[in-house]
């Protein structure tokens, strides 16, 4: 073993004695690490995931070195997730519940130690989903804010803000319907999927518009033409990284 | 009156919730599954209605844990919220609809191990509590207790060790006998707080399981009868007149809540209110 403790416990020697209660993981907002975590959020149809990979292709252009991590995409917890969602077993304590261990997983996995390493770290959707979704959902606005306790507050957290009328437009152009869980057809608010998407997605975004000045979001009108947004995009990224030059992989 | 730790889930009435929850909890290989497979016919001799769970036991989640942890690359963070996952699960489907029917719950652990578990880990401990701020109370937690001197021989001689209970996520490059003491005592230490924070029974682990059966029978029997000593006196205080005009004032109250939540909640949809407890998940399996 190496080294001894010498506290006993019956006949056996305990070699690390463990300390309860004593807690190592940081909360929201204590986190300081080299790497930079950028995030985009806002309803479906908002244009974010188009904002967020022209973005990431040009860090990586610019010799960053970036890692992308996706809403709900742990591989430990995404197959419990489908599982719940095809067969509708989540209710709104168990869909927040779920998500919230995707998330821990990513962030364990990857977003914490590739930021500890210094990476940029970009995320399409973040707490401030699950904030919104949960809450439209009934879920206690105070718990779920708790839950993600343990997430890493984001350098810039983007919001895509976008009329309603406009998402679904954007949604019916592309594809045919709306998903269950989406158009929270879970909650029985209507039995059109159209119907309900408006209603649910109505909420979700009253919630964004009160978390704006909660969480400092930085606005972004997704209206405007694509290239527009993303130069204002680049521009606010480009002062986060004039300090954190050692960022730059050597091509 | 039944309540939960601070935060109601969305739908849930407590006052529909008459039968009685009872926790046995403990340490790994302290025969806690032992005691239940004595008290559960015990129960229903009586003419009880139980349901039993335990961990990993859900539809949901259930599955998804035990796949998680034969790689060992489950984080602390993740594993309390997946087992959290699979507790809210069971309370939704299982605990909740069998409780609403007058059941007894028997629950091999509750969230205490899962605290237990989370704080060895170094996790906050405001935030553990926040979590389960969702958890009803119980009616009874029994703490089968055992020192480490006698846990440590009871669980290695009868099954060997397993890379969890032995916290070796804790302590990568150990032995798993050392590690297993050290986790198993750091544990236990954190039971022991838990037990004095939720006031927890204990029961004495190391005499033999039908003495142990016999002492937890006694104290479930007085809870019992506590209960419908209870009811019998309040019948008794409000005459039978009173009784109608009782029911009829929680029914009122209850519908008048039923439409406010309407408004604004969602009922989990799969649990029908005619749902037999413990069914439900058989008979949505059959349906698939």
């Amino acid at each position: 073993m190496g080294f001894s403790s010498g506290v006993r416990i019956g006949p056996f020697e305990v070699f690390a004695p463990l300390q309860p209660a004593v807690s190592s993981v940081r909360q929201y907002g204590e986190h300081q690490f080299p790497g930079r975590l950028f995030v985009v959020e806002g309803i479906d149809g908002s244009g974010k995931s188009t904002q967020l990979s022209l973005l990431h292709k040009w860090l990586e252009s610019k010799g960053y070195g970036v890692v992308f991590s996706e809403w709900n995409s742990s591989p430990l917890v995404k197959d419990t997730t489908k599982l719940g969602k095809k067969k509708k077993l989540l209710t709104p304590a168990t869909f927040s519940l779920i998500h919230s261990t995707d998330f821990a997983d990513r962030t364990e996995r990857s977003i914490l130690p590739l930021l500890k390493a210094g990476a940029v770290v970009l995320c399409d959707r973040y707490i401030y989903t699950a904030f919104a979704r949960d809450v439209a959902r009934g879920m206690d606005r105070e718990w779920v804010r708790e839950l993600y306790g343990f997430a890493v507050q984001p350098t810039v957290a983007f919001y895509f803000r976008v009329p309603l009328e406009t998402a679904i437009r954007r949604l019916l152009d592309a594809r045919d319907g709306f998903k269950f869980y989406e158009a929270g057809m879970d909650l029985g608010l209507s039995d059109d999927p159209e119907g309900s998407f408006r209603i649910f997605q109505g909420r979700i975004l009253e919630e964004y518009e009160k978390m704006i000045p909660e969480f400092n979001l930085t606005v972004i009108d997704a209206t405007l033409p694509i290239e527009l947004q993303q130069a204002q995009m680049r521009s606010i990224v480009k002062t986060q990284l004039a300090c954190a030059t050692e960022l730059r992989v050597q091509p | 009156m039944r309540e939960t730790y601070g935060k109601l889930l969305p739908g849930l009435r407590l006052p529909d919730l008459a039968g009685k929850l009872i926790v046995i909890e403990g340490t790994d290989g302290v025969g806690r599954t032992t005691q239940i497979n004595l008290l559960k016919p015990w129960l229903e001799e009586m003419g009880h209605a139980v349901v039993d769970t335990g961990m990993t036991r859900s539809l949901l989640a259930g599955e998804g844990i035990r796949r998680a942890k034969e790689g060992n690359s489950l984080g602390r963070v993740t594993q309390t919220l997946f087992y959290a996952t699979d507790f809210v699960d069971r309370l939704e489907n299982e605990i909740i609809p069998a409780l609403r029917a007058g059941f007894i719950v028997l629950t091999d652990r509750y969230i205490y191990s899962l605290m237990a578990r989370a704080m060895v880990r170094g996790m906050d401990p405001g935030w553990i509590r926040s979590l389960f701020q969702v958890a009803l109370q119980p009616d009874a937690v029994f703490y089968l207790r055992l020192g480490i001197e006698r846990l440590v021989p009871r669980v290695v001689f009868s099954r060997g060790f397993d890379y969890w209970e032995s916290g070796m996520d804790l302590f990568p490059g150990h032995d798993m006998y050392d590690s297993f003491c050290s986790y198993q005592a750091a544990l236990l230490a954190e039971f022991d707080r838990l037990s004095e924070e939720y006031k927890f029974e204990t029961v004495d682990a190391s005499a033999e399981s039908k003495a142990v059966c016999g002492h937890l029978k006694s104290r479930i029997l007085r809870l019992l009868e506590e209960d419908s000593r209870k009811t019998f006196l309040t019948k008794l205080s409000l005459g039978p007149a009173g009784v109608e005009a009782r029911k009829a004032a929680d029914k009122s109250h209850s519908q008048e809540h039923r439409e406010v939540d309407d408004a604004l909640v969602l009922v989990p949809a799969r649990i029908p209110a005619h749902t037999v407890p413990g069914n439900g998940h058989a008979a949505l399996q059959q349906k698939q």
